[in-house]
Parts: C-alpha cells; sequence; structure tokens
C-alpha cells in the first residue's frame, strides 16, 4: 500500500506540529507559572490592603483621640506652652488685691517632664473674700500655678498683708507636644 | 481560473490552507503572548504597589506611635493640672475654714500656714474665752497645739498658737507595715531552711 502525501501536505503538517509544539512549551514554561506567581501576588496583595486599611483605620481612631483630646483641654495644653510674665499676672489679677508685687521666676526641680519655677508673691488684700476670689480665678488663669506653703496673713490697720509661694509649670523645651499644640 | 500552457502560474508555498493556518496559529501565539505580558505587568504592579503599601503602614505606625506619646503627655498634663487646680480649691476651703474658725470675739493679728501646721497670733477677751472659743476647735484638728499668751495693753491677753499635724502616725504605721513583711519573710526563709534540712 502506497501513502501518497503531497509535499504541500508535508508542509501543512510539519508546520502544524512545531507550532503546537511551540504553545505547548510557550505555555508551561511561562504562561503557567507565571499564572501561578500572579495568583500567590494578588493574594499577598489583598493581604497587604486588608493589612493597611486596619492600620489606617486605627490611625484614624487615634488621631480622633488626639483631636478630641486638644479640643477638650486646649486652655491645659496652651497654659503649659506659655512662659509666666510676671507683669501679665499682676495685670491680670490686680482687682483682686490692693497692691501686688512678684519677685523673679527662679527654677526648682522638675517634675516629671514639666518645668516648675517659683515666684515669691506679697500683697495687700481687703478681707479674705479676696483671696479666696484670687484663688479661683488662678485656676482659670493663662497659665498652671499652684498656691504653695507657707502662706502668711499679717494685720496691717485695715488692710491684710499675705505673702504667699506660687509654683508656675511649664512645658519642657524638648518636650514633644511643645510643637504639637500650635498646629 | 485560466490555464494556459505558455504562461503558468506560480506556485507558492504559502497556500491557502497555510496561510488560514498561519493566521490561526497567529492569532493564538498573540493571545498567549498578551495573557503573558498581561500577568507580567500585573505582577510587576502588585509588587510596586506592595513595597507603596509596606512604606505607608510604617508610615502610619510612625503616625500612631508619635500620636501615642502625645496623647500621652496631654493626660500628664491633664491629671497634674487638675491636682493643681484640685489642691487650689482645697487650699481656698482650708483658709475659709481657718478665718471660720476664728470666733467674733477674737481677733487675729497675723496667721502663718504651714505645710503641717498653723501658726495664729491674735488678741483674746480673756484665757477662758481663747480656750473654750478656738482652742477647743484647734485641739480636735490637730495632732499638737501650743499655746502661749503674754498680757496686752488694754487688759486683754495676747495670745500664740502653734498647731501641728503629726505625719509620724503615718511613718510609724508605715514602719510597723515594713516590720510585720520582715517578720513573714524571715518566717518564710525559716520555713525554706527546715525544708532543706529536712
Amino acid at each position: 500500500m502506497k501513502i501518497n502525501i503531497s509535499r504541500q501536505n508535508i508542509y501543512l503538517l510539519s508546520l502544524s506540529v512545531i507550532l503546537f509544539i511551540f504553545v505547548l512549551i510557550f505555555s508551561f514554561s511561562l504562561l503557567i507559572p507565571e499564572g501561578k506567581e500572579y495568583r500567590l501576588k494578588r493574594a499577598e496583595f489583598k493581604k497587604e490592603s486588608l493589612e493597611l486599611r486596619k492600620y489606617e483605620n486605627f490611625k484614624d481612631e487615634v488621631a480622633q483621640k488626639l483631636g478630641e483630646l486638644r479640643s477638650d483641654n486646649r486652655h491645659v495644653i496652651t497654659a503649659y506652652d506659655r512662659e509666666f510674665d510676671p507683669q501679665r499676672f499682676e495685670k491680670t489679677h490686680k482687682d483682686y488685691f490692693k497692691s501686688l508685687n512678684i519677685s523673679q521666676k527662679t527654677q526648682v526641680e522638675n517634675k516629671e517632664e514639666f518645668n516648675v519655677y517659683e515666684v515669691n508673691t506679697t500683697s495687700q488684700i481687703n478681707s479674705p473674700k479676696s483671696f479666696y476670689d484670687f484663688l479661683d480665678a488662678v485656676n482659670k488663669s493663662d497659665w498652671i500655678i499652684s498656691i504653695n506653703f507657707p502662706i502668711i496673713f499679717k494685720r496691717e490697720d485695715e488692710m491684710i498683708r499675705s505673702s504667699f509661694t506660687m509654683k508656675v509649670y511649664n512645658n519642657q523645651s524638648d518636650s514633644n507636644t511643645t510643637a504639637s499644640v500650635v498646629e | 481560473m485560466k490555464y494556459s500552457y505558455i504562461k503558468p502560474r506560480k506556485k507558492s508555498i504559502f497556500t491557502s490552507e497555510i496561510q488560514l493556518l498561519i493566521v490561526f496559529f497567529g492569532i493564538t501565539i498573540f493571545m498567549l503572548f498578551l495573557t503573558y505580558f498581561f500577568l507580567v505587568f500585573k505582577d510587576y504592579r502588585f509588587t510596586q504597589d506592595k513595597i507603596d503599601m509596606i512604606a505607608q503602614r510604617e508610615n502610619a505606625d510612625i503616625s500612631i506611635v508619635d500620636m501615642e506619646k502625645k496623647i500621652t503627655y496631654i493626660e500628664k498634663q491633664v491629671i497634674l493640672s487638675e491636682s493643681i487646680f484640685t489642691k487650689n480649691t482645697v487650699l481656698k476651703d482650708s483658709i475659709a475654714n481657718m478665718f471660720d474658725l476664728v470666733p467674733q470675739r477674737i481677733t487675729l493679728s497675723e496667721a502663718k500656714l504651714l505645710e503641717n501646721g498653723l501658726v495664729l497670733y491674735g488678741i483674746a477677751p480673756n484665757k477662758d474665752v481663747y480656750d473654750f472659743m478656738l482652742q477647743a476647735p484647734l485641739r480636735s484638728i490637730f495632732h499638737r497645739t501650743y499655746s502661749s499668751f503674754y498680757p496686752a495693753d488694754n487688759g486683754w491677753i495676747r495670745f500664740v498658737s502653734t498647731n501641728y499635724v503629726d505625719k509620724e502616725v503615718e511613718v510609724v504605721e508605715e514602719e510597723m507595715l515594713l516590720e510585720d513583711a520582715e517578720m513573714i519573710d524571715e518566717d518564710a526563709t525559716d520555713y525554706e531552711e527546715v525544708e532543706y534540712e529536712n
């Protein structure tokens, strides 16, 4: 039996086989491994983006908490940042006293992360009521001030001479929130 | 189609069948290459995006740590300021109480408020008034009260009342607690020694 295959058909067949082999080799050596890598990387990407979203959400929560703290305590935060100014203090609180003298501030021991300054004060008042009003006003003043012992009241005719020490609390200059408050 | 013996038509290797085959495989190979390059491009994008996301996460981490530091610091500021404000208010109440304590018949000339005590200078009609109307309430507040008197020009008496609150009571209590703790430690050590001997 003689198989009669024309040259044309041989070309056709050989070309088909070559191309078919090329497609197979290409698919198995390049396309399929690349596809597997694509799936792996896509899974990693999804995992990373989920993680990032969690971080972003947590960051937003912390930022919101920080914002609320700042807005709730704006007065306190700015008070710690403000340098004590004896003239301004005198001007603000002179209404409570007949006379008010404030010494220059001297730095005393630091408390944790705060600088503490001491200021000696002598004043004349009409009645103890003025002093109570002054203590109320100190809590609302532009600085964080604690009135310290010893407090001396001495009668001078119709007036009372009072002398006491005040401690003023400030942020330390390298504190991490000094800049943030200005923001 | 015309057939001629004089002008034979040229025979090409690219017959219509081969052309069809080439087109078919051409499209297939083109699609395969396209898929491959798409995957390579997406892989590259995923890698780049992942690097970006890691950088963003690190930035978020840094800013979270920074914000938490600020929160801690603000909380410290608030706690300290609240304790200062409370101390000032308590001080105001203490001074008010001190002045309320002094009856109408006794006149103060000086008052010294100390960390753990109170010194009062003043004038009273007589010692009994001082004893009953000032010293008695002072005794109930302070642990130690000392009084000294000297006569005034108008027949009244001048007094100096020195009053202290003992912090030693707390210290003694702490010492007793420490002693107890030491005794318990000693007992425990003895017990361990006995066990060791056994």
